[in-house]
């Protein structure tokens, strides 16, 4: 029943190739997240290396392929803005005392 | 958070830093943030690696991962009798005495001609606010008297620092922090950053030279972080060449997978500056030789 009623929900997500205007926009919200991530000084080499390959893929017009990069690249990014924060509180921890 | 540790060694390594990690959260509930108190933090980090490594002297700390492990020490010492730095030693000494071209040289930019000072460095300046290392300082020289500034993780700029350490060895490190808000602010960001994790791989630097010290990780033993500056800049068989204190900061957060900062970006200079003061009391052995 729940299997049924999310693959319902993807199903036309799947079928719609991505257009370049959403590739584009996919890849500024990565690229925000990025910079919000230099912003508290924890950028991840992988986020990085995502955002370049979402950038070639945008570039040579394989828009799907770009999307879900950026998505990755953006999940990272949140992730390492995630990390920053909790380590504000966290650090202290580890001090040698 | 989940997060992906690729290798072996490295998931070991984070077991461990995590075990240790979690005796200190036993022992302790989350730490409120409290005043700085620098010269209470060195004595704590100081006898707390005493500890760990009773058998090593205090001269003995400068020598990072030979002067915990025994095997590695013999290696050392075969290296030693030609030391790979000797090239780069012989190019900062003809380098520091070389005329730039208004006639000084880099002995008029430093206190005692630049003889025997390596130890004094980084300092708090309390003109700028900011924190000078001896890189900063050598280019500074550079550009004052008509001469382009030098790449700060290696080559010319390791050679002359090379020769710096070269004339310090013994003294014991002497970094000062002034009675001045904003270098009590750069020791404190300093000290945030070295014990905070970052990268994919979520390691602080003190998950790797605190927790797991003297562990082998990969080809390499941990260098304690107590003096772990006192040899710099060191040649690496790795690297082929020699390298900086910013050199290895960049290396070792790419390991973490994390970005790493430009050379003396503010991040770095503070780092390096709490890293030094917690080495008050170490000598200088640099340069030095590492496999
Ligand atoms: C994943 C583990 C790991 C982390 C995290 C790590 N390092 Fe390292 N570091 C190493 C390894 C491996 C070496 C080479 C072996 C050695 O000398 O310890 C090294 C070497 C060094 C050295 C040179 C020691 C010597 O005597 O040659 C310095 C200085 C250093 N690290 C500083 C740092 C700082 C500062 C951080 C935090 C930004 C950090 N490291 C984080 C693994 C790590």
């Amino acid at each position: 029943m729940l299997a049924a009623c999310v693959a319902a929900m993807l199903a036309p997500g799947l079928a719609r190739a991505a257009t370049k205007t959403e590739a584009q926009a996919a890849l500024a919200a990565a690229r925000k997240a990025e910079a919000a991530a230099g912003a508290v000084r924890n950028r991840w080499l992988p986020a990085e290396a995502a955002l370049k390959q979402a950038a070639q893929a945008l570039a040579a017009g394989q828009y799907d392929g770009s999307v879900a990069v950026s998505e990755r690249a953006r999940a990272l990014a949140n992730r390492s803005i995630q990390q920053a924060k909790e380590q504000d509180g966290l650090w202290q921890n580890e001090v040698i005392r | 958070m989940h997060l992906l540790i690729p290798s072996a060694r490295l998931r070991q390594v984070a077991l461990l830093a995590g075990a240790l990690g979690a005796m200190a959260l036993a022992r302790m509930p989350a730490r409120a943030a409290t005043t700085p108190n620098p010269e209470a933090d060195r004595l704590a980090f100081r006898a707390y690696f005493k500890q760990r490594f009773p058998a090593v002297k205090n001269g003995d700390w400068g020598n990072g991962p030979y002067a915990v492990n025994a095997g590695m020490r013999q290696q050392w010492e075969a290296i030693m009798q030609f030391p790979p730095y000797d090239f780069a030693l012989g190019d900062g000494e003809k380098e520091f005495h070389r005329r730039f071209a208004d006639g000084k040289t880099y002995a008029d930019c430093f206190p005692d001609k630049g003889i025997g000072i390596r130890q004094n460095y980084p300092y708090f300046d309390t003109k700028t606010g900011k924190v000078i290392t001896l890189g900063i300082a050598i280019n500074r020289c550079r550009v004052a008297n008509g001469e382009k500034p030098l790449n700060y993780q290696k080559g010319l700029m390791a050679s002359i620092e090379a020769y710096m350490a070269h004339t310090s060895r013994g003294k014991p490190f002497d970094i000062k922090i002034p009675n001045d808000p904003r270098a009590l602010a750069a020791y404190e960001d300093g000290r945030k950053f070295f014990y905070s994790r970052r990268g994919q791989l979520n390691f602080s630097c003190a998950s790797c030279h605190v927790q797991a010290a003297g562990q082998r990780l990969r080809g390499d033993i941990l260098a304690p972080a107590l003096g772990i500056l006192a040899a710099f800049p060191i040649y690496r068989s790795d690297w082929g060449s020699m390298g900086t204190i910013q050199r290895r900061f960049t290396s070792c957060n790419v390991q973490v997978r994390s970005v790493p900062f430009k050379p003396q970006d503010k991040t770095y200079r503070d780092l390096e500056y709490f890293l030094s003061y917690m080495s008050n009391g170490v000598p200088i052995t640099g340069p030095g030789a590492r496999p």
